[in-house]
């Protein structure tokens, strides 16, 4: 059971509303899965507590936690996120780790206060560039191929 | 078009789009010479092309002979190979290709993640010349974007132009008198951008596992340790002299923790975790969206 893990992972990083990361996957239309789960064979312990009060969204106004295992370069780690909905948008997170590797807590260390200085996006049709630098754009050979598989799997 | 009155010449190569700017018109002349340097490299390094050089290597053992600059990529990856432990290689390629990311785009596993073979094991790289040892898959694709985006810079240059923004679909290469604001776009979401940097006279590089991901926890980013997508970071963006180094720093920032980079290159980086927490040098600070 790792959704409700992804969820978190989802709003944390983009401060988007709750309803937009559940419509599916990756707004990008090149991927077609969640880019971002954990590890595939990772799992995760979740629980969830909260009024109940549903909001227009398919998520519940709640607390939600869960334990989820990622690989790190020093092997198997475990990160603890619980966050909070109201109206179907984040209003807090929280993560706390519990590194087993002595080599990693550093690295979570970072990782739990960088939290604290999320980073937010902003439409970039309302900054004044002209230029934009992320995941390179793909050529139309995999778009295609991506594409195709995307609609032998429905 | 990074500044009114700019204009622009585009082109597809190596598999992206391109666009380079510059304040004049661009003749005839050098832009068949910087679609020619694009053709060349292609046919040179592209694993996705049966008759490039290094897809002969693929076949069989044997020894290539590789252009000039080659010597600076094989001193980038040497170094990199040796400060990431081994997860950043030219080998990379057939662990790609074993997770689908093969000529045919074929995007279907033909197995578990499998560790592409030991450097030391199958390859001499020695300058311009490239011998495999056994059958191999080389791959440059974590520098040779921007190897190939200085190459033109250099082109421009030789030519007379100091005022131009090279750039090949995120990487680019700045120089001249007129800086330009560039938006980092947001891991999750094309749309929309997770803050601004200004390039002036520099390179700017950035990799990300969103875009070029075909399946569940499958991208293209893998760690050559194991052969297995790295997940635990999401984007990285880094700015330096060179997009060689840029586009390969981006990649290792990846695999390794950025002080151990920073260690050995003058670079600035940001790197966003697949928790959502932004790291940065300070270039960044001040310039992403809170």
């Amino acid at each position: 059971m790792t959704t409700p893990l992804r969820k978190s992972f989802y709003v944390g990083i983009a401060g988007l509303s709750i309803v937009g990361s559940a419509a599916g996957c990756a707004p990008s239309s090149a991927a077609p899965s969640q880019p971002t789960q954990p590890t595939p064979a990772g799992s995760a312990a979740t629980s969830h507590s909260g009024s109940g009060s549903t909001s227009g969204s398919t998520y519940k106004d709640g607390t939600y936690s869960a334990d989820g295992n990622y690989t790190s370069p020093n092997g198997q780690e475990t990160v603890g996120v619980q966050l909070t909905l109201t109206g179907g948008k984040v209003s807090a997170v929280n993560i706390t780790t519990h590194p087993t590797n002595p080599n990693t807590k550093k690295f979570q260390g970072e990782f739990a206060s960088g939290i604290a200085a999320q980073v937010v996006g902003k439409d970039i049709d309302s900054l004044n560039v002209s230029k934009v630098a992320g995941s390179s754009l793909t050529s139309g050979g995999f778009n295609d191929a991506v594409q195709k598989i995307k609609s032998e799997a429905k | 078009m990074p500044h009114p009155g700019w204009s622009a010449f585009s082109f597809e190569g190596i598999g992206t789009h391109w666009e380079i700017s510059t304040p004049q018109v661009l003749g005839a002349d050098i832009r068949q010479q910087l679609r020619g340097e694009v053709d060349k490299y292609d046919k040179t390094y592209s694993r996705f092309r049966a008759d490039s050089l290094v897809a002969s290597l693929s076949q069989r053992p044997g020894t290539i002979t590789l252009p000039e600059h080659a010597v600076g990529l094989r001193n980038l990856y040497s170094r990199l190979y040796w400060l990431t432990g081994g997860a950043m290689t030219p080998l990379i390629g057939a662990s790609l290709e074993r997770l689908g990311y093969d000529p045919e785009y074929s995007l279907r596993p033909s197995g578990g993640p499998l560790p592409p073979p030991p450097w030391e094991d199958v390859l001499a790289w020695d300058g311009t010349s490239l011998t495999a040892k056994e059958p191999l898959v080389f791959d440059i694709g974590a520098a040779g974007k921007g190897q190939l985006v200085d190459l033109l810079g250099g082109l421009l240059v030789s030519a007379g132009f100091s005022d131009f923004l090279v750039d090949a679909s995120g990487d680019m290469l700045h120089s001249g008198r007129h800086p330009v604001t560039i938006a980092l776009e947001h891991p999750y979401n094309p749309k929309q951008a997770i803050g601004t940097v200004v390039l002036d006279n520099s390179a700017l590089c950035a990799s990300a596992n969103n875009r070029r991901a075909w399946g569940d926890g499958l991208h293209h980013v893998l760690d050559g340790t194991t052969g297995q997508p790295i997940q635990t970071t999401v984007a990285t963006w880094t700015m330096a002299a060179s997009t060689m180094e840029a586009d390969a720093l981006a990649t290792a920032l990846f695999m390794v923790e950025p002080t151990v980079l920073e260690e050995h290159f003058a670079f600035s980086w940001l790197r966003v975790s697949s928790g959502g927490a932004a790291t940065f040098s300070s270039a960044f600070e001040g310039r992403l969206f809170t």
